[in-house]
């Protein structure tokens, strides 16, 4: 399986998605260069996390460049230009306001230039307008929609999205996933089938194709594009799976030790490092062969590879004390040593992360994740939540089950939900009243008011696999298991032979779905189905395979890329994949998405 | 023979031929050129012409008041329009670039024409200064013109498109210049215009900028200059000095190039350059062309002319006719001079042969062979330059019959030229009246050939010109569907919306906000209205839908689009424009619009959205808002713990609560909203008594921790008893708080206090936590399920013990997990596998 999942990854059209960072790249240098001499370049923070993957500082202070992080402390610095580089939300307009405020009364002549990502919005320049401080600033944006975080995952960088459409009503992040998918045609065609469910999915693809009326991108010529399909699916259909512990190896360093932008930041102790109390960042991406190799294995195969490479190693270096060598063996033995670093970074993190595994209180979840998942006893579920919250257990804990606890029975009985509510409120405080609202506007804890289907769709979709073989897996399982996540499962089966066949579970879910064909091959009837026997149609002209483009609204867990990824190696498998996603999420920010103090 | 009679009409002047075609007879009436103003516009442009106000003219059976009438090249009449202007005299008149008439008065008024005569407002004021002293005199460029005012004072519009007028540096002279001329700005060092002045009995040029003067050519000049003109290029300066010469000289007077005598000492009334490389200079009835060398050429008029400069030639417009006065080209001239055995010259012998059926066609074609394409390339060059469509064929054939016999010619070179030739022709056609040579066509270019096209509303012409070079055509139907809206204030909006449609339809993403908005513009609000509902780009139709106040329909097309940029600037123009309650029902029905007002009005509008809750009804949410609030007073820095700013606190909370009691879905805020206000009342007490301020804020599990950490029990009952804090609760809190303080007496007194409601797991728990193993054993046996004892035991250590409980609950899966719990034990280790094995027990992987 794993020279599978090398082989699948090689040949992916990434060079475009990386031609996609450096245009980016170039585009932000060259609203720096415009802006001549030295040049404070103020980020708000969320977007510097998504810009790192996108140029480096020391490229940024080539150009002149002084960095700061927005907040609303004033900015000191000498530079009379100032530069801010924010994401186009209002509430980051109240610093860049109080800044300039700051220096007008402190007397200091600077010159202001704003840069919204990705565009400029009627909002923010409202907010700019009321401060009187319009006339002030230059405006201008910067157009970045997709931020390319590994070579075969994209992310739109929008953490809130989810929340924002469940919760607040405001679709903007819909908008902003249509005019990056549409971007994306710019370069690879427009793509001709398109599936989606959910309600934010049917709507992003009905902006998209708005889009593409008033914007036409030219397909006149006919060429086979080389995105066959586009896949859109609502987090709001599976809130199941990230709830769940991810049990990857990259999913667990994610629940544990939370993985930004490609990188981890530890101590620097466990690393093996002689720096006490320091951090150390390690990264993590496909550059490391590695980890390239792991990252979507079960964390107890994990475990076994590493130690058989730590063996095997130990095992060459005494042979090679001991017997005289060929000179091609010598070759191979220093070969071998050179992946040594990479070996001991991953023995270090693993180790790390088994002191977390092996914590009863980790299995303990673990047990009633399943529990849930299994459906089958709903009070001892509820006592053990109950007891979460007697014992103050930190809240995303809490919530996290109760989540999955709710959605799976679709709410709870109004006395339980009651009851529930009001030993939150009194054990963490009223403030959480808008946490519990939240929920319930986004409908993750509610008061029940149908049966659920869960155990239709688990057993319809097979989410439950008995002996699943973690070591050779021949089913998506693996990643949680023995629970095939059930969003993997659905765009499983649109990859295979699209919705037809799956439609009646589709309609006990939540939103509508679609299936549609677009542009040129919208009237033609030769490119009827997307199946995976007749791989004609898949292959584009040079021999590689055609892309689908998963797009999860709402976001998606490692585990979750980590079961595409294993789909993709699989035989008979028409298609590499390309995954594209609000923002990559795991149980415990994705619930904090949604938690709001009242007086926060 | 043709080829003779061709160069018969040629005059040599020095080594080079000039010929002088007629262009067009010109078409208008009783146009007399003496009796009036004339501007003719270059390439091959309009003429203006208006009556003379500074002549005195017998008026033959005509109005007294003058009329501006504008023609084409070839007098077919334009437009007119009465001239009823104020200001005094007219003192120049000239066409700009993007063919506009400038017309200077005396009190510096600049009024503005377009190609129908209509006036272009506003009008320009060369300012206060010119309007005091009167303008005297005036130079045009390109796009820009240079007053002179009676008192010598010189102000320039540096562009028109920019219209400022702008003062020129003092030229410090008495009497009025002889001549002026003007290098443009682009060809001046500084990229300001340049003004020269001859004045009188000095023999200098003056030049003026706007930051000085200076005296150029002392030395150089003898005397006054009487004339001058300065080249295309802004290189060459040609003038008439006092005493009847041609002077040729840098534009910097810093070297005569030449030098001639001209037969009369009076000053030429036109002087212009023909090209480059000569002079026209016109008296009265006699036209002198002057070369470099030579004799001059004399042309005779027994009319008046005006001369138009052309970048090739001169236009020459008399009342009866147009010519062009142009020097031959090269490729003609080998062609067509008598007596020429030049390749070309037999090529097109030859084909005269060939149509003669004559042997002698294939004779000249072998004599020329090695020079074929160079005779074919001359006979395609020279079709261009032609004018007389007959003989451009003729060319053009020769060529082609050439090109047979010649294997290395690039093959679209004839093509292309036929192209070009075919919108020549069709431009010159006399109702066009555009006379555009190859070479004049090439440098003012297509797109700006169409454009003046559609100015002068030739738009099918346009459109099939821009159709047959492949280019986009959208400029064209645009142009015209505005000139049709602003042409028929008769139709009714749906006939016209059904004819535009027909036309735009043709243009693939065409802006139709554009149309619709000119349409806006011109009062026709409903015609604009059908018109953007045909714009695809929501982008463009909102703005617009909002310019003519269709504000629902913006609304409705924001929110489909799904842009919410376009539905905040939908919401931000409503907001304004109406009154809050009519704002609030708007956005009331739209969800959409609804919830962005609510987002931002949570961050910057607090108050505002109060009002519109409440005008909605939405009672909980002001409740919500409120309780928000009620946080605000603890931000605040002067709501120190324990000031009686708790009151107003907890009246907010107690208003929020009574508003959730308005509606029977919030029972629980209601309730959660009581207990909140009564947790803060119980809570600020606490502090008085403690004198502590660490109760505020906290939760209501969080007080009674702290209450018995404290050992307050007294106080940690009341808290449990006024909120109703169930057993199981109580005792998980009651036990941690007293292990955090390791009071394990009292631990173990409360364990005895009854038979725990959730059995003795919270004190192992809270034993272990604490790593107090030998208090955790107090309470392991005690547990009911062998599975926790087991668990219990294996987390401190216990083996035996852990591995004994497990085999009681008979749990393979258990043993199993046991085992990993202590992989690192290999005697522990074993024991669960014999455990195990003895059990042996399905599943237990």
């Amino acid at each position: 399986m794993v020279e599978l999942l090398l082989q699948f990854r090689g040949k992916i059209a990434t060079a475009k998605l990386l031609i996609l960072r450096e245009q980016s790249q170039k585009e932000l240098i060259n609203i720096l260069k415009n802006i001549r001499g030295k040049k404070c370049l103020v980020i708000d923070p969320k977007l510097g996390d998504s810009l790192s993957l996108i140029i480096q500082t020391s490229l940024l202070k080539e150009h002149g460049v002084e960095l700061r992080h927005l907040s609303a402390d004033h900015i000191q610095t000498d530079c009379t230009k100032v530069v801010y580089l924010v994401q186009s939300q209002p509430n980051l307009m109240r610093h860049i306001c109080s800044n300039i405020h700051h220096d007008e009364s402190k007397g200091l002549q600077r010159e202001y230039h704003v840069y919204f990502v990705p565009r400029r919005t009627v909002v923010c320049e409202k907010v700019l307008e009321e401060e009187k401080l319009h006339n002030m600033v230059t405006i201008g944006e910067y157009p970045l929609y997709i931020v390319p975080m590994d070579e075969d995952v994209l992310s739109f960088e929008l953490d809130l999205a989810y929340k924002e459409c469940q919760v607040d009503g405001d679709t903007s992040s819909l908008w902003h996933i249509a005019k990056a998918i549409h971007k994306l045609e710019f370069s690879f065609g427009v793509i001709p089938n398109l599936r989606a469910k959910g309600k934010a999915s049917v709507r992003v693809a009905d902006i998209l194709n708005r889009m593409q009326a008033e914007e036409p991108v030219n397909s006149s010529d006919m060429v086979m594009p080389e995105i066959n399909t586009l896949i859109l699916l609502d987090r709001e259909v599976d809130m199941v799976t990230p709830l769940c512990s991810q049990l990857t190896y990259e999913g667990l360093l994610d629940e544990f030790l939370n993985i930004k932008n490609g990188s981890v930041e530890l101590d620097a102790s466990i690393m093996g490092l002689q720096q006490e109390g320091k951090k150390t960042k390690v990264p993590l991406n496909s550059t490391d062969k590695l980890f390239k190799e792991i990252r979507d294995l079960n964390f107890e195969v994990v475990v076994q590879i590493l130690r058989q490479k730590a063996t095997s190693m130990k095992q060459d270096y005494t042979e090679m004390t001991t017997t005289s060598q060929s000179v091609s063996e010598l070759k191979d033995f220093v070969k071998k040593l050179n992946s040594l670093p990479e070996i001991t970074r991953h023995i270090n993190l693993a180790q790390h992360l088994t002191t977390f595994t092996s914590k009863p209180s980790f299995l303990g979840q673990l047990d009633m994740e399943h529990t849930i998942v299994e459906s089958q006893s709903y009070d001892i579920c509820f006592d053990y939540i109950e007891e979460l919250i007697h014992k103050q257990e930190p809240l995303t804990t809490v919530l996290r089950l109760l989540i999955l606890f709710s959605v799976t029975n679709s709410g709870l009985p109004k006395k339980h939900f009651d009851y529930l509510r009001r030993e939150l409120l009194h054990s963490y405080g009223f403030e959480h009243i808008t946490t519990l609202n939240n929920l319930e506007k986004a409908g993750l804890f509610k008061k029940q008011e149908s049966r659920s289907n869960w155990l239709t769709i688990k057993r319809a979709l097979q989410l439950v696999v008995e002996d699943t073989d973690t070591a050779n897996p021949n089913d998506i399982s693996y990643v949680f298991s023995g629970y095939a996540p059930f969003s993997i499962r659905l765009i499983q089966h649109a990859i295979r032979s699209g919705w037809r066949p799956v439609e009646e579970i589709l309609k006990l879910l939540p939103g509508p779905h679609l299936e549609t064909k677009r542009g040129a091959f919208s009237n033609s009837p030769s490119f009827d189905s997307l199946s995976g026997v007749s791989t004609g149609i898949a292959k584009v002209p040079d021999g590689r395979r055609a892309l689908v483009l998963v797009v999860f609204v709402g976001g998606v867990t490692f585990a979750e890329i980590s079961a595409l990824r294993f789909l993709c190696s699989q035989e008979g498998m028409a298609y590499d994949l390309i995954i594209a996603t609000t923002k990559i999420v795991n149980g415990q920010t994705l619930v904090e998405t949604f938690m709001e103090k009242l007086g926060g | 023979m043709a080829n003779v009679s061709v160069a018969a009409e040629w005059q040599l002047l020095y080594n080079r031929y000039y010929r002088k075609p007629e262009l067009y007879p010109m078409r208008w009436k009783h146009v007399d050129l003496a009796r009036h103003k004339v501007a003719g516009a270059p390439f091959g442009g309009p003429v203006a012409v208006i009556r003379d106000d500074s002549k005195i003219v017998q008026l033959h059976a005509e109005s007294a008041l003058r009329k501006l009438r504008l023609f084409n090249s070839a007098g077919h009449p334009l437009a007119d329009a009465v001239w009823r202007h104020p200001g005094g005299r007219l003192i120049g008149m000239s066409w700009n670039d993007d063919l506009t008439l400038v017309c200077v008065v005396q009190d510096g008024t600049i009024y503005r024409y377009d190609l129908h005569a209509q006036l272009v407002e506003p009008n320009i004021s060369m300012g206060k200064e010119c309007f005091e002293q009167n303008v005297a005199d005036c130079a045009f460029w390109g796009n820009g013109v240079v007053c002179i005012t009676e008192q010598n004072q010189l102000f320039c519009i540096p562009d028109f498109r920019n219209p400022k007028p702008v003062p020129l540096a003092d030229p410090m002279i008495d009497e009025p210049p002889r001549c002026i001329a003007v290098i443009e700005p682009q060809y001046t060092m500084s990229g300001n215009v340049e003004v020269l002045l001859g004045v009188a009995d000095d023999p200098v040029v003056l030049v003026v900028e706007e930051d000085g003067v200076q005296r150029l050519g002392e030395g150089l000049l003898r005397g006054p200059l009487q004339k001058m003109v300065v080249s295309r290029d802004g290189k060459w300066l040609a003038s008439f000095t006092h005493d009847g010469r041609l002077l040729v000289t840098t534009s910097d007077l810093t070297g005569i190039i030449i030098e001639r005598e001209c037969e009369s000492s009076l000053p030429p009334e036109q002087i212009a350059w023909c090209g480059m490389d000569a002079v026209l200079l016109y008296w009265d009835d006699m036209l002198l062309m002057m070369g470099p060398d030579g004799d001059p050429v004399h042309y005779l008029y027994d009319e008046p002319i005006i001369l138009i400069p052309e970048c090739d030639g001169v236009r020459i417009l008399s009342n009866t006719s147009m010519e062009f006065l142009q020097r031959v080209p090269d490729s003609t001239v080998s062609i067509f001079t008598i007596g020429s055995t030049s390749p070309a010259a037999l090529l097109y012998d030859a084909l005269d042969h060939f149509d003669r059926r004559s042997a002698k066609a294939d004779e000249n074609l072998r004599l020329i062979k090695p020079s074929l394409p160079e005779a074919v390339e001359a006979c395609v060059d020279a079709s261009g330059h032609e004018f007389d469509v007959s003989r451009q064929r003729t060319l053009l054939r020769a060529a082609s019959y050439g090109q047979a016999f010649c294997s290395n010619f690039q093959r679209d070179r004839i093509q292309e030229m036929c192209k070009i030739l075919r919108v020549l022709n069709a431009v010159r056609n006399p109702e066009i009246g555009i006379p555009l040579s190859i070479q004049q066509y090439k440098l003012l270019s297509p797109s700006v050939l169409i454009g003046r096209l559609i100015n002068a509303h030739r738009h099918l012409l346009a459109l099939r010109i821009s159709e047959y070079l492949g280019m986009n055509q959208e400029v064209v139907i645009m142009h015209w569907a505005c000139s049709k809206i602003t042409a028929s204030l008769s139709i009714p909006d749906a006939t016209l919306l059904d004819i535009l449609l027909d036309k735009l339809k043709l243009c693939k993403g065409i802006s139709y906000a554009a149309v619709a908005a000119h349409a806006d513009k011109n009062g026709r609000r409903k015609l604009a209205a059908m018109l953007v509902d045909h714009e695809p780009r929501s982008s463009k139709q909102v703005p617009l839908l909002l310019s003519i106040g269709e504000e629902d329909t913006a609304l409705m097309k924001a929110t489909e689009s799904g842009d919410i940029d376009l539905v905040y600037l939908v919401l931000f123009h409503i907001w304004q424009k109406r009154q809050s309650l009519e704002f609030f029902g708007t956005i009331q029905a739209r969800p959409l619009a609804r919830d962005l007002f609510i987002t931002y009005a949570r961050c910057y509008k607090h108050e505002y959205l109060k009002d519109f809750f409440l005008s909605t009804g939405q009672l909980q949410d002001v409740a919500f808002l409120l309780w928000k609030e009620s946080w605000e007073f603890v931000k605040n820095p002067m709501a120190s713990k324990g000031s009686p700013l708790h009151g107003p606190r907890i009246k907010l909370i107690e208003k929020a609560q009574s508003l959730f009691a308005e509606t029977k879905e919030h029972v629980f805020e209601s309730k959660a909203a009581e207990e909140h206000a009564k947790l803060l009342r119980i809570q600020h007490e606490l502090e008085v008594t403690t004198k502590q301020a660490i109760f505020v804020d906290s939760s209501i599990s969080d007080t009674i921790r702290t209450c018995i950490v404290l050992g307050n029990h007294r106080a940690a009952m009341r808290v449990k008893t006024e909120f109703k804090v169930s057993e199981k609760r109580w005792y998980w809190l009651k036990v941690f708080a007293l292990a955090t303080i390791k009071d394990w007496v009292a631990l173990e007194k409360f364990s005895k206090e009854k038979r725990p409601p959730i059995g003795y797991r919270p004190f192992v728990e809270a034993c272990i936590e604490a790593d107090e193993k030998a208090e955790a054993i107090k309470y392991i046996p005690k547990l009911a399920d062998p599975r926790e004892r087991a668990e219990s035991y294996a987390r401190i250590g216990l083996v035996k013990e852990a591995a004994d409980a497990a085999s009681q609950a008979k749990d393979g899966e258990l043993l199993g997990r046991l085992k990993l719990t202590f992989a690192q034990n290999a005697a522990a280790s074993s024991i669960f596998d014999t455990l195990r094995d003895r059990l042996s027990f399905p599943g237990a992987s």
